[in-house]
């Protein structure tokens, strides 16, 4: 009596510990109001946490992208990288974000009910190295350029022709071939230095630009609005790009100097007929100052024009380096250049100092606030590409809740009628067994921070089947002690003990495929690995001890003088 | 008290010889079509690679999808019916494809989505869920799944070692190894998706089955004590029998969840429960064909010393696989 008192005692203190285990709790929920900024809110959750193929979300592993130069320490770049993903993640307002580091060479970001996948990529991936640099003055390009065709011409760059012919002027300035603009006529804002420039340089240049008019880079480019800016046809791009990617090509342009394309194309519609033109800078290669000075960047409604602005905020040093090398460039251009592309190259009217800001045009709030937040959080160390990317809608996922609750309450019901309407009265102790084996299993897995997934969820409804299974290796043992005569008492006691080796067997087989799959499955499989070795240690808790209470507690009341019905 | 099959005697192991044609009957076809059309089919997970499930506002038609991808180029992707009319899913494992995947994993995805945005209209369907594997991914984790498959077999034969005396243990792992074998014969059959899911599914089969027959063995320990002269054939027999009414109900009730799963659980567990409801025969099957027979055989090649003379009988008996049992 004592024993069964302390068996109901530990059976009780179990149901209450699992009651607190998954009781709903106050949750602090991170929410994104439609203004940027991040509001705490309080809910009260079931405290079970579904995963990302359940919720809905993206998952991402990331690497480091090496295909653009070997990267030395890939060690510390990555340990690096990670603390820029954490920030720009953190920011991003996503409630229960994962960012962790997996195995030597992976980055892992988990984003729940994440629907953008695009957007988050982009946060993730962008590099946010932003630079100022000066655009070009010197007409080096100019100069450049028929070194630049033969070395296209050496390299064999220049296969089928271009689709751009040269002298249309459906251009958004009146475009004309480059070699016309050394013959004089310009389009420049500040004609005075560069058209100096140009003039000194057009006897030398001109003779060879003359000849080479039809050059396979030359005949692709068109004068832009100011010194240093140009114009590609929209559908010449790609063959500029892959022209620039050959080192000889580079090696051709003027030392010192850099080519970037613009972040977007300018012009006509197409649909309308017009033709789309990308900016292309000259751009002095070192720049007067870059983004890891940056303390603050928020997005900002533009005052002038309708779009938004980007505004920044340098700290005491970069504010000093910033003032001192815009003061010497004055009404030059100064193009900011975020990851390689120019977003904006305005005039510089006056020294700027800590404060300054980035005009993007024609972008929206989303775009500001996201590049707000990459330059916040400062750029990535090393270029990163997604190594695994896997993203489930939230509506797949609610299905496949709803369907594997359906399909778990399918089986109880089944599971049910079988124990019961075999074993009657002890089919009864098993089902009410079987019932808190599932609320142990979900309390364990919401104590222990498990996760559930969809496999996770097929295992807990196989686990109603297979968890069944010990109650029935204990009744069969009880009926078979019965039928050799033996009272009710001893064949419950003499039932337990001979079941007990063949249970233990089984839970061991159970527990050691779970432990293997858990160390080499991924999420998913790692949720059923682990429902698996919870529901045993639970179904092991239920079968052997609640089981046997019970049937020690109809001992009790009946004095074990009636069969037992089984 | 309700029974079902209470105090059989019913001779399952002389009907081996058949069950033996049956299962290499059916590992054979398993095998041609192994030989004829190629390995089994890899999940994405596995081979690197693009997944891409769609839903449709309306019932869509798959040809007009395969035409998309192969106006944009994208050629070799399997297009295929998901569940109702209106679901679909794309799968694009193509080794050029793949290799692509490997500067970026979300590439072969977004030029999917390009390719129907531009000939469908990208109104016309939502992406419901999206899996994009770079070949090094994909290689890591067919190698782990490879892994976990070799040590849970090594794990649970170092556990029958120390559970069982060996010919007990050597007789469980030939069955577990049938049972991987049937079931991988049954995947290609059906052309289920090879998914790490689904090697979660054989694995917690292979346990299993492994259950079934330590529950058998473990009573055909228990009756050797009291068989004083009665050759292991019968011993196995009238254990397989008095272990039937356990083995029937377990089977019910893990079956009854398993035909939930199937039915219920819709389309993304389907490969898993398909191979769970599978699975509970192979390991009944097995578990009575498979190691009972050849616990017998080696009983006749490695006759134990203490029952030497009852190994001797059941050599004869298991010869003449006609006679009939008696207690």
């Amino acid at each position: 009596m004592n024993s069964l008192r302390s068996r109901l005692l530990l059976i009780a203190a179990a149901i209450g510990l699992s009651v607190f285990a998954l009781f709903p709790r106050a949750t602090e929920v991170r929410e994104k109001k439609p203004d940027g900024s991040f509001v705490n809110t309080t809910k009260r959750l079931w405290p079970l946490k579904y995963g990302l193929d359940l919720q809905g979300g993206m998952h991402l592993a990331l690497e480091i992208d090496e295909s653009k130069g070997a990267v030395a320490d890939k060690k510390d770049a990555l340990g690096r990288a990670l603390k820029t993903v954490r920030n720009r993640i953190d920011q991003f307002g996503v409630s229960e974000p994962v960012v962790q580091q997996s195995g030597d060479d992976r980055i892992i970001v988990e984003l729940p009910g994440i629907d953008d996948q695009q957007r988050a990529q982009d946060v993730v991936q962008k590099s946010a190295f932003l630079q100022f640099q000066i655009t070009d003055e010197t007409n080096a390009l100019e100069k450049s350029l028929p070194r630049v065709d033969a070395a296209i011409r050496a390299q064999k760059l220049d296969g089928t022709p271009a689709t751009g012919v040269a002298a249309t002027a459906t251009g958004p300035s009146a475009a004309a071939p480059l070699s016309g603009l050394l013959t004089g006529d310009t389009t420049k804002k500040k004609p005075a230095t560069a058209a100096d420039s140009a003039k000194a340089a057009a006897p030398a240049v001109a003779d060879s630009a003359k000849k080479d008019a039809n050059g396979p880079m030359t005949r692709l480019v068109q004068p832009g609005q100011f010194a240093g800016q140009y114009y590609v046809k929209e559908s010449d791009v790609a063959r500029v790009t892959s022209f620039l990617a050959d080192s000889a090509v580079r090696n051709a342009i003027a030392p010192g100097k850099v080519l970037r394309f613009g972040d977007k194309p300018i012009g006509g519609d197409p649909a309308a007929g017009g033709v789309l033109y990308r900016p292309l800078y000259m751009l002095d290669s070192k720049p007067i100052i870059t983004g890891e000075f940056l303390t603050d960047a928020k997005p900002n409604r533009n005052q002038l024009e309708p779009g938004y602005v980007v505004e920044f905020e340098f700290n005491a040093e970069g504010g000093r380096v910033f003032r001192r090398e815009t003061g010497k460039h004055l009404r030059d251009n100064m193009a900011v250049v975020l990851d390689d592309r120019v977003v904006t190259a305005p005039t510089i009217n006056s020294a700027i100092g800590r404060n300054g800001q980035i005009t993007l045009g024609g972008a929206g709030l989303q775009e500001a606030q996201d590049l707000a937040l990459v330059l916040r959080a400062g750029a990535l160390p090393v270029p990163l590409k997604v190594a695994e990317m896997r993203n489930i809608g939230a509506s797949l996922g609610q299905d496949s809740i709803d369907k594997g609750k359906l399909a778990f309450g399918i089986a109880i019901m089944m599971v049910i009628v079988i124990m019961v309407g075999y074993y009657r009265f002890s089919g009864v102790i098993a089902v009410v067994a079987l019932g808190l084996y599932i609320f142990f299993t979900l309390a364990a897995l919401a104590g222990f921070g498990a996760t559930l997934t969809l496999p996770g969820l097929a295992g807990l409804v196989l686990g109603v089947g297979i968890a069944v299974d010990a109650n029935v290796l204990i009744f069969e043992r009880i009926r078979e002690e019965m039928d050799r005569g033996k009272s009710a008492r001893l064949s419950i006691d003499e039932g337990f003990k001979h079941a007990l080796s063949a249970i233990v067997d089984t839970s061991v087989a159970t527990i050691l495929s779970g432990a293997v799959l858990y160390q080499y499955g991924t999420g998913p499989v790692r949720g059923f690995a682990v429902t698996l070795v919870v529901g045993v240690a639970a179904s092991l808790f239920t079968a052997i001890f609640v089981t046997r209470t019970f049937l020690l507690l109809w001992l009790d009341r009946t004095g074990g003088t009636k069969p037992l019905s089984i | 008290m309700l029974r079902i099959f209470h105090n059989t005697k019913y001779d399952f192991i002389k009907w081996w010889k058949v069950a033996a044609i049956a299962t290499i009957a059916f590992m054979g076809i398993g095998l041609a079509s192994f030989v004829i059309t190629g390995g089994v089919n890899y999940s994405v997970e596995f081979t690197g690679g693009t997944l891409v499930q769609l839903k449709f506002k309306q019932a869509a038609d798959a040809g007009k999808i395969r035409a998309a991808l192969d106006g944009a180029g994208i050629r070799g992707a399997e297009v295929q019916q998901f569940g109702g009319p209106d679901e679909y899913i794309i799968r694009a494992q193509e080794k050029t494809l793949v290799s692509q995947q490997a500067a970026g994993a979300e590439k072969v995805a977004d030029q999917i989505k390009a390719a129907l945005d531009k000939s469908l209209g990208a109104e016309t369907y939502t992406v419901a869920r999206k899996e994009s594997i770079s070949p090094k991914v994909g290689e890591e984790l067919s190698r782990n799944a490879w892994i976990a498959m070799v040590l849970v077999s090594l794990a649970t034969l170092i556990y029958l070692a120390f559970r069982f005396e060996w010919r007990f243990g050597v007789a469980a792992v030939v069955a577990t190894l049938h049972d991987t074998i049937v079931t991988l014969a049954f995947i290609k059959l059906l052309h289920l998706e090879v998914s790490l899911t689904v090697v979660a599914a054989i694995l917690t089969l292979l346990g299993y089955s492994m259950n079934d027959t330590i529950i058998i063995f473990d009573r055909v320990r228990e009756n050797l004590r009291t068989a004083g002269k009665d050759s292991l054939y019968n011993v196995l027999n009238r254990s397989i029998n008095d272990t039937l009414p356990r083995s029937i109900m377990t089977h019910a009730t893990t079956f009854a969840a398993s035909l939930a799963l199937l039915l219920f659980a819709g389309e993304v567990i389907r490969p898993f429960a398909w191979v769970m409801t599978f699975g509970i025969f192979v390991a009944t099957f097995s578990s009575i064909y498979v190691a009972g027979p050849v616990l017998l055989w080696i009983e006749a090649k490695f006759p134990r010393k203490a029952t030497a003379g009852s190994a001797a009988r059941t050599d004869g008996a298991a010869k003449r696989a006609g006679a009939v049992a008696t207690r």
